[in-house]
């Protein structure tokens, strides 16, 4: 009998492997997830250039998009999958097994992260080398901090959506497109929050994960002004994470007794 | 004459059915509210690139730049939600619902069944574009400056729109065909377009910023010629106070842009209907219309 610990790393590392594996078998992602991001990376860079903006606006624009893969891989990757899943026939099998689903969240989580690592990587350097972006990093250390801590937060956030996803039908597909451009718009995606928004807007904002990791990341590498200083931004990150995955725990269990009741496991075709 | 009514028929209950399925996920108030936010948002983060810009230059920034941001990214709507529209219900009715193969062999015209699919993403699209403008006209003083009951060229815009929808209806057609003879990245191809189409076409910056080879590449796309009328019949034509906003298409008339415009939609018309015939045969043939991938 293994133990709980054992069941939900293995759990993890089950729902982990088809993500990478896809990363090998499916070329085609070199196209759809690196090309059509550096599209638009490249749409906004000429707007700003043709407004006669400073270069290390265009870094802000590059920083955005490799973050918003992220973003994206929580919602399609994390959220979306759950209904996915559902309509595919395996969430009734993962409700059913032993396996934790927090286990399977985490795997899943896990394996995007990867994937989504590997295409924000190729927008990153493809944006600094095409468009000249000046990076002048204060500390590498402290831009790698920052980001471990917002994709921490973003995924525990991305478990919280999950569960609500558990609940979705065929309004899932229209959440997840919600939650995109409204989103994009408060994290400041491509411009400066601190020099658009009132300071209590862009506090606000700071909840959603992404917007308080990339502000601090775009002071470290461009010194662009932020909302708070980093290491403020970086803690608040952190008592983020922590508050998504307990949230998320919890929600996930009280969702999917709910979930039980009502006979919404195995709705196909909503 | 019963040819034609037939396809009246399909074409209404197609839009019918793309509507409902478009629509009726939610409540008619909360789905009033997606049409609205997640257009005007998009528009919302052009406008705040443009502060931003204005912020950093010390105010160096022309305000004609913002009309000219706000009113194509709307008209680009357009071009997202039909071509997407099309596509993606080739990919919805095989897929999701597993019903193209029974559309397929019912008595409906296969391709017309798709324009009313498209329609209906159309009408979304149009109305999407409607409100992101009146929003833009109710909180941005140099949008209502430049944009008016007065200022707008109605015979103009009245032109453009009739041929763009033609073109738009043929670039869904041509993302429609091939996404026939695609499984797993028939979603992925109209995206893909989509962001060629909206670098290419100079939606968020004049035209004269890409490097020059770029430039003729744009210049054999529809879309830049539509846009740049569009753009015109609604905020009439780039004024010599903002030399940045005067891209190589600046020094047109209204009449030869219209014409380049027709011109290059009759050549996407006729491509995209020998491409339908051939992509719906060979998808036919292969057994690609009931081909489930499990996306």
């Amino acid at each position: 009998m293994p133990s709980a610990f054992r069941l939900f790393l293995t759990a993890a590392s089950a729902r982990t492997y088809p993500r990478v594996a896809w990363l090998f078998r499916s070329r085609s992602w070199i196209i759809q997830e690196t090309l059509l991001p550096v599209l638009l990376v490249s749409a906004f860079a000429y707007s700003y250039r043709a407004m006669g903006a400073p270069a290390e606006y265009t870094g802000l624009v590059v920083l955005g998009a490799a973050m918003t893969t992220f973003w994206l891989n929580v919602l399609w990757g994390m959220g979306a999958t759950v209904y996915w899943e559902r309509d595919s026939g395996n969430l009734e099998l993962y409700i059913m097994s032993p396996a934790p689903l927090m286990g399977i969240l985490t795997g899943m989580a896990l394996g995007g992260m990867t994937t989504t690592v590997v295409r924000a990587a190729v927008i990153t350097v493809t944006g600094v080398l095409v468009f000249d972006v000046p990076l002048q990093p204060t500390s590498w250390w402290a831009l790698a901090a920052v980001f471990s801590l917002t994709l921490a937060a973003l995924y525990g956030l991305g478990m919280m959506f999950a569960s609500l996803f558990l609940m979705w039908g065929r309004e899932a597909w229209h959440m997840v497109s919600l939650l995109q451009e409204p989103i994009f718009l408060l994290t400041g995606t491509n411009f400066p929050v601190a020099a658009i928004f009132p300071k209590a807007v862009a506090a606000v904002a700071c909840l959603i994960p992404l917007t308080a990791g990339m502000d601090a990341m775009r002071q470290v590498l461009f010194h662009t002004p932020g909302i708070f200083d980093v290491w403020g931004e970086a803690s608040f990150l952190a008592v983020l994470s922590v508050v998504f995955f307990i949230l998320a725990r919890k929600l996930l269990w009280g969702i999917e007794q709910k979930a039980r009741r009502e006979g919404r496991l195995t709705v196909r075709w909503q | 004459m019963t040819s034609f009514i037939q396809h009246l028929r399909t074409l209404r209950l197609a839009a019918w059915l793309g509507w409902q399925l478009e629509t009726n996920w939610a409540s008619p108030w909360l789905f009033a509210l997606y049409m609205l936010v997640k257009p005007v948002c998009g528009s919302l983060m052009l406008v705040c690139m443009y502060y931003a810009a204005r912020y950093a230059t010390g105010g160096r920034v022309p305000a004609e730049f913002l009309p000219y941001l706000y009113i194509s990214n709307a008209c680009f709507g357009l071009v997202g939600t039909v071509m997407f529209g099309l596509s993606y219900g080739v990919v919805r009715d095989r897929e999701h619902y597993r019903m193209l193969k029974y559309v397929y062999i019912s008595p409906a015209h296969f391709q017309t069944y798709f324009v009313g699919r498209g329609l209906a993403r159309a009408t979304e699209g149009s109305v999407g574009a409607v409100l992101n403008i009146a929003v833009g006209l109710l909180l941005f003083a140099d949008l209502r400056s430049q944009l008016g009951p007065a200022g707008i060229d109605w015979g103009w815009l009245v032109v453009y729109l009739s041929i763009g929808l033609a073109m738009l209806w043929a670039c869904g057609m041509i993302l429609a065909g091939a996404c026939l003879n695609m499984t797993r990245n028939g979603m992925f191809l109209s995206e893909g377009v989509s962001g060629v189409v909206y670098l290419l076409s100079g939606v968020v910056f004049p035209l004269a910023v890409l490097p020059a080879w770029i430039q003729g590449i744009s210049l054999a796309l529809p879309t830049t010629y539509w846009l740049e009328g569009m753009r015109r019949a609604l905020t009439g034509p780039v004024p010599e106070s903002a030399p940045v906003l005067r891209g190589p298409l600046a020094d047109w008339s209204n009449g030869e842009l219209a014409l380049a415009l027709a011109a290059t939609t009759a050549g996407l018309v006729i491509a995209a209907q020998l491409f339908w015939r051939w992509s719906e045969r060979r998808a036919w043939r292969l057994g690609k219309l009931e081909e489930n991938a499990g996306v």
